[in-house]
């Protein structure tokens, strides 16, 4: 794939350069029309970590503006008044009746839906997630409706967790009860997605053409599998619904072909690795580009797949996160695990000083977006589904007051879900199993 | 050695066999006044009576190639060997295995890269095949006059492979139109044709396996087609599409023949191909492919990527040998032989083969190494990396060779913590086990199998001491229905006694052949593949036959309509 020439922008390389760069006027035709005449599109992030925190260390001292970064969130200091820290919000949908605390929790993350025990490990059901809500709805605006990342595929072995589907301990976003949306892990092939099927060379004629041409290859297939379907059973056919999904969602794709020529520089492509240090660098880094390219609107993260048990050997730590997190109040976990919650709040402020480094306007990415972090659980020993490790980031261009800690007596997350999806324009009033209305006191 | 008494043992296990809750383990001595299932059974030709009359051979969901499978056909169908699913979203597992139908999903994400891997593996064979002798898919040289007739030969040919059945002349017209397409737009024959080759990669009949029934809501069993039996066959022996030898039995309408299907199972079983059966069954049956995210504590266990590599090829002959011998398949429990290199035989302790080349070696005189218990591969991955795991390994040889899972553990037990006194044995630390009466009931039966293992450290090394504690290691253990052992080879021939090893084999083969759970009616297949393999000799070549000879395999049914549980948004 060729670079795109854009020429005030040749004297630029890198993604590290890319992110200081005022906002485009590019840019300015579909903010436009996300948000009316001057105003930035508003963005979505989910940054998920696995097995919980350890919440002695987590939990800030003071409320309101009147707070201190706890030894866990000490990383965000110099983001501290972009970060909310939502202490006392609870989970409960996370909560399966017996075992699978981190399936279920993960299943539930974004969803807010107690997830369907499959005991036969099939017949998945979770509910729909809250960013997939966000992309159905500013799915007009942008190339992709969201942006799925994550460190780990899962080429394990025997059951996720407690006889629970993987697809519950692997994806937080469902576009569907029965449909978890496959997250990318693969940096690589994340950049060649966001940037696909641009050529900055092609003349009109040549891009009409090449539309013509994907357009008639998809007609064909789905034909294909309209006369299939005819043919088949009750579940089979909703295997191939998501089929028909799919192809939608590449014509989409296909009809954008010509309409949104990326306005930034994309930088150099990224190499490959398993590195999980430089993997979650780097697909922060995309993130934020596919933000400031306004490729996507809604982008989640999973630092880990649920009930992770990676080795975080560079820490100096030879047992398993999962292990660790089963802590038996033994001080050596503690500590271990202390280690790695802030290793994670590290990888999760780079994210936010990342989006905070890009102007928009007078503003910045980070105060146009809403960045949530969380975990499937709590503590990981007792798998705790109440007082969640909550933070959310930025200003949602103006829906959110950040640099505060508040307390709440036990909502629900799901509160929260409804105010992020109200602040990207989603009009709901309730949510999951136990969202009931937007959340008090996320604006001052 | 004591004399053996499976039976006891495998009804102590079996009261934990439907158990649903924890308490379930907790059943004491289920001898008493009940009388057991005779393992004998398995010998004699009386059916139980709920085997008998017709039965349900269940239905495999429409199934979507997993990334294995992709890769492999493209590999068969177009010369391609860059592995191009490799980038695609990882597959969920259902029963263990990645090729489960019900549970492999298809996502926007999935198709783009469906879409962008066709077009690049068009493109790459198109351009190959200008100099490849024999061509893969230009079969002909189109005449410029008029190239009409060579792309129909091309693509009747190409979709025929693709889709793995014949194509009716009505799919071919329509390929076709991708050439007036593509001549409309002022372009060659070639880019109609690639247009349409890709279009072929991309339709459901090519990345789903697809099998009709004649009435979908009607339950009532009928056969398999011969085409959809002959993917059946290769995508179970091969994770691939059927080759020309197989369309072409599947074409006289005579594969379904026992004789027919035999001759192919063994055709297919020496071809080369056959590996994918090590690689995506034995892979996952015996966990070994969780071996590339194995990561012992350095400070504790040297381990590298050759010993790595080493024990994944170790397990992987031996397998491989023992799907192409002449061997009983429940001899896996303690076969004498295995394969090592230098670096291996040195890790475990034998005589070097002389060699970094993997080489078959006897291990008369090292009875402690032999069968899969003594495998690097198998003792790693059920170990945590600063600790082996009675546990783990007792799990993974009741779940993966007996077939009865425990419960799993009540919330806030999970996971062992490291010791608190760094001078406890592993027995002293498992204790706790026993002493808790909502963990007793499932660790009498976990925690005495992993001690049969404990002589082997986290990396699979032999050792007589615990490497923290240093106390020695004690390799006994007593199992439900007073059924004692003094060590790991007292242990192997307990568990090679059990009258329901080959069962349990079959059913984690069923699984994977079939890529579906298991059905009621399956019990009584399983039983009687397990029969008819015995007759035949108990290979695990004799269990594959069975398997593909069985109702489950060359049927099929549709599903009554309503039972749409779950739900589209």
């Amino acid at each position: 794939m060729k670079d795109f020439k854009l020429s005030r922008r040749t004297l630029l390389r890198g993604m590290g350069t890319l992110m200081a760069l005022p906002v485009l006027e590019q840019m300015v035709p579909s903010v436009a029309r996300a948000a009316g005449p001057g105003a930035a599109p508003r963005r979505l992030a989910v940054f998920y970590v696995p097995c919980g925190i350890y919440m002695p260390n987590w939990t800030p001292k003071g409320t309101g503006r009147d707070w201190t970064l706890s030894p866990t969130l000490q990383p965000l200091a110099p983001v501290k008044d972009d970060v909310l820290v939502l202490s006392g919000l609870s989970h409960e949908p996370g909560r399966p009746d017996q075992f699978g605390h981190h399936a279920a929790g993960t299943g539930a993350f974004l969803s807010c839906v107690k997830i369907h025990k499959t005991d036969e490990e099939e017949d998945v059901r979770a509910g729909v997630s809250m960013d997939q809500l966000a992309a159905r709805a500013l799915r007009p605006y942008t190339r992709l409706p969201s942006l799925e990342l994550g460190n780990d595929g899962g080429d394990g072995t025997g059951s996720c967790d407690a006889s629970f589907s993987c697809a519950y301990a692997r994806n937080i976003a469902w576009a569907a009860p029965t449909s978890p949306v496959a997250k990318d892990t693969n940096p690589r092939s994340v950049f060649d997605r966001l940037f696909a099927g641009f050529d900055p060379d092609a003349t009109r004629a040549q891009i009409e053409k090449r539309k013509a041409y994907e357009q008639s290859i998809l007609d064909f297939v789905r034909e294909d599998a309209q006369g299939l379907k005819q043919k088949l059973g009750t579940r089979d056919r909703r295997k191939l619904d998501e089929y028909f999904t799919s192809v939608r969602e590449l014509e989409l794709r296909v009809a954008a072909l010509d309409q949104q020529a990326p306005t930034c520089s994309k930088g150099p492509r990224p190499g490959n690795t398993e590195d999980v240090r430089e993997k979650t660098k780097v697909m922060c880094d995309l993130m934020v580009l596919a933000f400031q390219c306004d490729l996507t609107r809604v982008a989640t993260f999973m630092l880990g797949n649920g009930r992770s048990d990676r080795v975080y050997d560079f820490l100096g730590l030879t047992s398993g996160h999962h292990t660790y997190s089963h802590h038996q109040h033994v001080p050596e976990n503690h500590a271990a695990l202390a280690k790695i919650d802030r290793w994670e709040m590290e990888q999760f402020s780079y994210l936010l000083q990342r989006m905070k480094s890009v102007q928009e306007g007078d503003a910045t990415l980070l105060d146009n977006a809403l960045v949530y972090f969380g975990s499937e659980v709590a503590d990981g020993n007792s798998h705790g589904h109440s007082d969640m490790p909550v933070l959310l980031a930025g200003r949602g261009g103006g829906t959110v007051t950040p640099g505060r800690h508040v307390r709440y007596g036990g909502k629900p997350v799901a509160n929260l879900f409804i105010s992020m999806l109200q602040s990207v324009g989603v009009n709901v009033s309730s949510f999951g199993d136990d969202g009931s209305g937007p959340l008090s006191h996320l604006k001052e | 050695m004591n004399k053996v008494d499976s039976r006891g043992w495998r009804m102590a296990l079996a009261g934990t066999a439907c158990a649903l809750l924890l308490a379930s383990c907790t059943r004491k001595e289920p001898r008493a006044n009940e009388e057991p299932p005779n393992p004998a059974d398995s010998q004699t030709d009386q059916t139980p009576p709920e085997c008998q009359g017709p039965r349900d051979p269940g239905r495999v969901t429409l199934h979507r190639l997993n990334r294995a499978e992709y890769d492999n056909t493209v590999r068969d169908l177009l010369g391609d060997t860059t592995r191009p699913a490799r980038d695609f979203p990882a597959d969920d597992h259902g029963y263990g295995f990645d090729n489960n139908a019900d549970v492999l999903s298809l996502g926007p994400l999935l198709m783009e890269k469906y879409s962008a891997a066709a077009e690049k593996l068009v493109e790459a064979t198109w351009k190959q095949d200008a100099t490849r002798d024999p061509p893969l898919v230009r079969v002909c040289a189109p005449d410029p006059a008029d190239p009409l007739p060579c792309g129909r030969q091309i693509l009747e040919r190409f979709t025929r492979r693709a889709w793995r059945r014949p194509v009716t002349s009505t799919e071919v017209d329509r390929l076709m139109g991708f050439l007036s397409l593509a001549s409309e737009h002022g372009d060659s024959f070639d880019a109609g044709m690639k247009l349409a080759l890709r279009a072929v990669l991309l339709s459901p009949h090519f990345l789903y396996r697809v099998e009709l029934d004649p009435n979908p809501a009607s339950t009532e069993p009928h056969r398999l087609n011969d085409y959809e039996l002959a993917s059946r066959l290769s995508y179970f022996l091969w994770s691939s599409m059927p080759d020309e030898a197989l369309l072409a039995a599947a074409g006289t309408g005579t594969l379904h023949t026992p004789e027919q299907l035999e001759r192919q199972v063994r055709r297919m079983l020496a071809d080369p191909k056959a590996e994918a059966l090590v690689d995506n069954f034995a892979g996952q049956w015996l966990y070994t492919r969780a071996l590339d995210s194995f990561h012992p504590d350095p400070l504790l266990y040297p381990f590298d990527d050759g010993l790595r590599e080493a024990m994944r090829q170790e397990t992987r002959l031996v397998f491989r040998e023992f799907l192409l011998g002449n061997r009983p398949a429940r001899d896996l429990m303690d076969a004498d032989f295995t394969y090592v290199n230098d670096r291996l035989a040195q890790h475990y302790g034998l005589p070097g083969p002389g060699t970094q080349e993997m080489r078959r070696v006897s291990l008369a005189g090292h009875p402690e190494r032999s069968g899969l218990l003594g495998q690097g591969s198998i003792l790693a991955v059920t170990s945590h990396p600063d600790r082996t795991s009675p546990v783990k390994r007792g799990l993974w040889v009741l779940e993966q060779l007996m077939c009865e899972a425990p419960p799993p553990p009540p919330p806030n037990v999970e996971g062992l913590p490291p010791a608190v006194d760094p001078k406890m044995s592993i027995k002293q630390r498992m204790a706790r086990h026993r002493s808790d009466p909502t963990c007793a009931g499932c660790h009498t039966l976990m925690d005495p199998i992993g001690y049969g293992m404990e002589n082997f450290n986290v990396v699979g090394a032999w050792r007589l001491k615990e490497e923290v504690s240093g106390a020695e290691v004690d390799p006994s253990g007593d199992l439900p229905g007073d059924v004692h052992f003094k060590d790991g080879v007292e242990l192997r021939a307990i568990l090679k006694a059990d009258p329901e090893l080959d069962i349990c084999i079959a059913q984690h083969l069923l699984a994977y052949g079939l890529g579906r759970g298991p059905v009621n009616a399956d019990a009584c297949t399983l039983r009687d593949v397990s029969k008819q393999a015995e007759a035949r000799g108990g290979r695990l070549s004799d269990l594959i036959l069975a398997i593909t000879q069985s109702e489950a395999f060359t049927w099929r049914r549709g599903e009554a309509e309503g039972t749409n549980e779950g739900g589209a948004p």
